[in-house]
């Protein structure tokens, strides 16, 4: 919708939008996999941690 | 099992001794949900074939409830999100009672000397029949009534729409095609997608779903004719109902506030906070905001998340005398070891929240999941001017529940097996983490996924002054990954449900 547009003076122009590199790097799948093996040690570090 | 309970009372500290007579224990698992199938196959696994284990659920089905999502939006169908329970219980030996819980009669009644809950059939041919069920160890694990009586208008069987069980997800996504159908011809629609009661919690899962639709709507090239609005309870955006956090992110220590307010732009997700939705109409939502004014916001679409309440079951004594203000808090969820005396949020901390969901008074009771009673928000209450409080209830699904249902079942098997009085195991919300990857898009290779990671999930601001959480543990990052660590816990998680061999080695 047109609505949609990112405009001044509305609640969806003031936060950060993520750049063309960072859209890249977020659909690459290389980088993605290096990522999942990194969040799935960080998601286990609270895991293991979470309860005695 | 014979058991003899010796109390005796100094300083409202009861003492509960366990003398074993008999090796045979019966536990009773009310709900079959994460925190109740936890717990039941924990429990079984540890104590055998020796001591009995009964699940009480009146649904025939282990819903994996994170994945309804997908349901919502047709990318999984229900078959794929739940399976029957029966055949996994029969194979672990574990007695399965399709039955909703009435009543527990912890001391029994006069006719019955055991602890007993009564239970009423459901969905079999025995359907209405009730039954007394004899316990020496009851774990209430029968997470949420979805409240949708409390808002006038709202549910499934009325105006919204809802993700909060399977059987919801396939109307939602029914009503979703039919819209799709409506733009297709050119229609321009409005989507509202949120929470529907001023203390409503459970942000997450209408965030992702709002997320999904927003995909969806790209993915079919509709995204100029959906207009997708968020209304939430929250004070800020990514407040989450647990007063928001701080996540590492691009060189900088960032609130979610500007991680979610930054996905919602480029989504193309208009939205509305600090808004206690009061009553729906066709097509009309009916909001409070914080500021006191009455507004409405029209919808062709909505999915609204109700608030959550306790099972309603009730309490009473050896003579028949009702004591459910005894068990329960006025929401209808189990008092456990949590601190519930009033105090002002300054003074909250870490040490209010339960440990080790044991009831208080009656200590062979346990409640971990959602059905236990928070001793208090942990978002900041706020209240418009007109009195109305306007803040999203603690989150308590997902890792969490899992994590309590375990921890509920290895104290059990030490009280049972070794005689312990003392609870070793704890999870309290105050001292564990909790991971939340919030789809944002179904695809293998162009999904997308917010990874967000706390510790603790209830903020400790003795420990951490600063922040209120370990921020060296703190993850928010969107990405395929996240897409793919989703899908992984989606068949991990069912795999370990179903009791597949070496179940017990993926963790909660």
């Amino acid at each position: 919708m047109e609505d949609n547009k990112v405009r001044g003076y509305h609640d969806e122009f003031y936060p950060p939008f993520p750049s063309k590199a960072t859209l890249f790097w977020r659909r690459n799948i290389f980088w993605q996999l290096i990522r999942f093996v990194v969040l799935n040690l960080k998601i286990m570090r609270i895991v293991v941690g979470g309860h005695t | 099992m014979i058991s003899y309970y010796i109390f005796y009372d100094n300083k409202s500290f009861l003492l509960l001794i366990l003398l074993i007579l008999n090796t045979m224990a019966k536990i009773v698992v009310l709900g079959a949900g994460i925190s109740g199938h936890t717990a039941a196959t924990f429990l079984k696994k540890k104590l055998g074939k020796k001591h009995e284990v009964i699940v009480v659920s009146p649904s025939e089905y282990y819903q994996w409830i994170p994945s309804n999502i997908w349901v919502g939006v047709g990318k999984m169908n229900v078959k794929q999100v739940r399976f029957k329970l029966k055949p996994v219980y029969d194979r672990l030996s574990i007695q399965y009672l399709q039955a909703k819980a009435l009543a527990i009669h912890p001391e029994g009644d006069l006719e019955q000397a055991n602890a007993f809950v009564t239970i009423q059939y459901t969905g079999t041919s025995r359907t209405g029949e009730t039954q007394k069920v004899t316990y020496d160890y009851l774990v209430n694990a029968t997470g949420p009534k979805l409240n949708f009586e409390a808002t006038e208008g709202l549910g499934p069987k009325l105006f919204t729409h809802s993700v909060c069980s399977a059987d919801h997800a396939v109307d939602t996504w029914e009503a979703l095609k039919n819209g799709i159908d409506r733009m297709k011809n050119g229609e321009k629609l409005n989507f509202v997608i949120g929470t529907g009661h001023p203390a409503a919690t459970c942000q997450g899962a209408a965030f992702e779903y709002a997320l999904n639709v927003a995909h969806l709507m790209k993915e079919l090239d509709l995204q100029d004719r959906a207009n997708i609005t968020w209304i939430s309870n929250e004070y800020e955006i990514g407040d989450f109902g647990m007063g928001g956090a701080f996540v590492k992110r691009g060189g900088y220590i960032t609130p979610t506030k500007v991680f979610s307010e930054s996905i919602f732009a480029e989504y193309g997700i208009h939205w509305i906070k600090r808004a206690g939705v009061n009553k729906v109409e066709e097509n009309l939502i009916h909001y409070e905001n914080l500021d006191g004014e009455y507004k409405t916001i029209g919808f062709d679409f909505a999915m609204l998340i109700p608030a959550f309440a306790g099972a309603g079951m009730k309490a009473y004594d050896k003579s028949g005398a009702d004591i459910t203000s005894q068990l329960f808090a006025p929401s209808g969820f189990m008092k456990v070891d949590a601190d519930y005396s009033a105090k002002p949020y300054e003074e909250w901390g870490t040490d209010d929240w339960p440990s080790t969901y044991q009831n208080p008074v009656y200590k062979n009771i346990f409640a971990p999941g959602i059905a236990f009673a928070p001793p208090h928000q942990i978002s900041k209450p706020m209240k418009s001017p007109n009195g109305t409080l306007i803040t999203p209830a603690p989150p308590r699904t997902g890792m969490p529940s899992g994590v309590m249902g375990k921890v509920v079942a290895l104290n059990i098997v030490d009280m049972i097996k070794h005689r312990e009085t003392e609870l070793k195991h704890r999870a309290s919300m105050g001292k564990m983490g909790a991971a939340c990857v919030v789809s944002a898009g179904y695809s293998f290779f162009k999904g997308n996924a917010a990874t967000m990671t706390v510790f603790p999930i209830v903020p400790d601001w003795k420990k951490y002054p600063q922040w209120g959480r370990e921020i060296s543990y703190t993850v928010g990052e969107a990405g395929l990954a996240g897409h793919w660590i989703k899908l992984l816990l989606h068949y991990m998680f069912i795999y370990k449900a179903k009791a597949r061999p070496f179940w017990w080695l993926i963790p909660e």
